[in-house]
């Protein structure tokens, strides 16, 4: 079968600790457990949490949303987006099924990535690795001021703010993400095509500005 | 002894009582008192039992607040976890007890620590751990400890089955099925809707179509699979089918085939290379005529309803009315001579043809598949640049192959060969359709046959639920055709 694998890039930085980080992880359960509404999602999206502050991680790998438990999170330290973005490299070339002549390999990955801050480490290493790997579409999410839309656009076209990196900014991000990952594993069961952007997604709330 | 006076000199010394040189004499009678070294001894103990009494209050905080993940669950999948209370550091746990699986179809198997049953309902539930740890009264009230247990909807449960709008234009059955002969072969036939369509009310994209030919003796057999994201192509497969039927029924030059079914006997006789290949073209040129007809139909009808009810041309993505059209398209034609059976095939898309050899030792794949780099690639009839492509010649969809018998014949939409062969390489395989042919004749995890004998009269029927089969990420609509 083939899987559509799902990345989740979380700012795990100390600016993020108190309400943000909080919402992050009520917004990955809402999404978890609202997904698992979903027939085709729940067949086939497989989802991974990767957090990064003073270093990345992969908190979660790769998992079926009905085996999927989330952790907890703790916000603390810098924030190392370039190393993320190697991690998901790295996990991109572990854990996602390769098409050959004989057998069917998965979707091209969805990656999303939120932020709340400048990334501190030198991110454009981290970008130059995550750029070879093929994804459907690469979100990213600048949540609140402190982030700078101007370094996530670099790393994809498709970026998205919130103005204020509240739980309920944070809720409807989330709640658009959902939406995103249900869309995508409707399309490529129903049609056997991949979303390949932005435009082919539901329409995000009015909580989220589409950075052009 | 010196226990007591060490005691009492440290109490004074908290309480900053001082005992001057002169009262030390005092202070040892004072010690040696019996009553007092027994007031001494009871404090200790006292004190000892406060702290005792406060570990173990402690230590159950610890153990409620402490995590313990249990892995998620599937409503009637049979579940079975143990705890392990050794690997969470819980050996200090007696009388454990599980108050609210039952209302789940769980149980705790007491002796071995597991969790077992069949969920019996979804949701993000929870159950209460009950437990005493040692040391602590016979007769106290057991400690409480909520676990989480998330359990899963049954993924087959979670799909709808909506109704298809039947006022909507080009409204087609959901489900449809056909059996019947040609010539001397019989050919069963269903057309099923995906769960995918099922889920959302939306139509059934697939379409066959099949005639034996009386006037000429050609038996024809078209399947094509609608586009899902072009909204009118489920009326695109079905007037492609019928638009090939329709061609060889009224359209096709009765001269040019009598003219090349005597070059098919002069062959045979004479074994003549040039005159096999002469053959070979002459076949190909009746069935693009066929392709040829059935793109115009299609066209003819777009532009005709892009007139009529310009309200269902607003996709953005379709650069002209045919593409709101677009599907696939196979095709056979196939005719019983004295020498044996000459079968003929067309395809454009994703849908595969293949025949197996009277004897079950061969099989061969007739066509080549459209399929892109990444999924979706397919190309349609409805595209005029199918007929003039450098990299996919039109003539090399065409095959011609003449045959002394064979024991079927297989027409069927991506909805089938995606869940049963995968990937275009198995198809290559004969093995895999031996298997393929087994899982028809109820080797399949439902037991589900289909009974390929001639006298069978519910064999449509039997078709039918066995392409109901279960496979996870296959759910677009599902059209089979065999000829046996």
């Amino acid at each position: 079968m083939r899987r559509l694998p799902v990345y989740l890039l979380l700012d795990t930085s100390g600016s993020m600790s108190g309400e943000p980080i909080e919402a992050v992880k009520n917004g990955v359960q809402v999404m978890i457990s609202s997904l698992r509404q979903n027939p085709q999602a729940i067949e086939t999206a497989f989802l991974s949490v990767i957090t990064f502050d003073s270093t990345a991680r992969q908190i979660i790998p790769l998992t079926d949303l009905g085996s999927f438990q989330m952790t907890d999170l703790r916000a603390t330290g810098t924030t190392s987006l370039g190393d993320a973005l190697k991690v998901v490299s790295t996990c991109i070339d572990n854990e996602v099924g390769k098409t050959t002549a004989e057998t069917k390999g998965d979707w091209k990955p969805l990656v999303f990535i939120m932020t709340d801050g400048i990334p501190t480490d030198d991110w454009q290493v981290g970008l130059r690795e995550f750029q070879k790997r093929k994804t459907a579409y690469t979100v990213a999410c600048a949540a609140g001021s402190g982030a700078d839309t101007a370094v996530l656009k670099q790393i994809t076209e498709n970026v998205v703010s919130l103005d204020t990196a509240d739980s309920q900014s944070i809720a409807k991000f989330f709640a658009w993400v959902t939406a995103s990952i249900g869309v995508s594993s409707t399309k490529v069961e129903d049609a056997g095509k991949e979303v390949t952007g932005l435009n082919e997604l539901p329409p995000p709330p009015s909580e989220l500005n589409i950075v052009v | 002894m010196n226990d007591t006076k060490l005691y009492i000199q440290n109490l004074f010394a908290v309480k900053k009582i001082a005992i001057g040189q002169n009262r030390q004499q005092l202070f040892e009678d004072f010690i040696k008192k019996e009553d007092n070294e027994q007031i001494v001894k009871t404090i200790i103990e006292q004190q000892n039992y406060l702290m005792d009494k406060w570990e173990l209050k402690n230590r159950v905080a610890d153990i409620i607040a402490q995590q313990l993940t249990i892995p998620n669950a599937t409503v009637g999948k049979l579940y079975k976890f143990k705890i392990d209370f050794e690997q969470l550091n819980l050996t200090d746990l007696i009388h454990v007890e599980c108050f609210g699986l039952e209302e789940m179809g769980l149980a705790f198997n007491k002796n071995e620590s597991i969790i077992e049953g069949i969920p019996n309902q979804n949701g993000e539930l929870s159950f209460k751990l009950l437990f005493k740890i040692i040391n602590e009264a016979e007769d106290s009230i057991p400690n409480e400890k909520i676990i989480p247990i998330v359990i899963n909807a049954d993924p087959k449960t979670l799909w709808k089955d909506i109704p298809s709008n039947r006022a909507a234009p080009f409204w087609k059955k959901d489900d449809i099925i056909a059996s019947g002969k040609l010539g001397d072969k019989k050919i069963v036939v269903a057309s099923k809707r995906g769960r995918s369509h099922e889920n959302v009310g939306s139509f059934r994209d697939d379409d066959f179509s099949f005639k034996l030919i009386e006037e000429i003796g050609w038996s024809a057999i078209a399947v094509a699979d609608g586009a899902g994201s072009y909204p009118l192509s489920r009326e695109g497969s079905r007037l492609a089918c019928i638009a090939v039927i329709d061609y060889f029924e009224k359209h096709l030059e009765k001269e040019t085939l009598e003219d090349f079914e005597h070059k098919i006997f002069e062959q045979q006789k004479s074994n003549g290379e040039d005159l096999l290949n002469e053959i070979k073209v002459l076949s190909k040129q009746i069935l693009y005529k066929a392709v040829l007809f059935s793109h115009q139909q299609i066209k003819n009808l777009a532009e005709q309803i892009e007139v009529s009810s310009p309200e269902l041309f607003n996709n953005p993505k379709a650069k002209n009315a045919l593409d709101y059209f677009h599907t696939t398209l196979i095709f056979t034609l196939f005719k019983k001579f004295d020498f044996g059976y000459v079968v003929m095939t067309f395809g454009v898309g994703d849908c595969p043809i293949a025949i197996v050899n009277k004897e079950q030792t061969e099989t061969t794949l007739l066509n080549w598949l459209d399929v892109g780099e990444f999924g979706g690639g397919t190309r349609f009839v409805t595209q005029a640049d199918i007929f003039h492509s450098q990299e996919h010649p039109m003539a090399s969809r065409f095959n011609f192959k003449i045959m002394a018998d064979f024991s079927y014949l297989f027409l069927m939409s991506d909805g089938i060969y995606d869940p049963k062969f995968v990937v275009e390489a198995n198809l290559e395989k004969h093995e895999r359709w031996l298997e393929f042919l087994k899982d028809l004749q109820g080797e399949n995890e439902e037991n589900v046959k289909v009974d390929f004998s001639y006298e069978n009269k519910e064999i449509a029927d039997q078709l039918s639920t066995w392409m109901d089969f279960w496979s996870p990420g296959n759910h677009d609509d599902r059209t089979l055709a065999i000829v046996f």
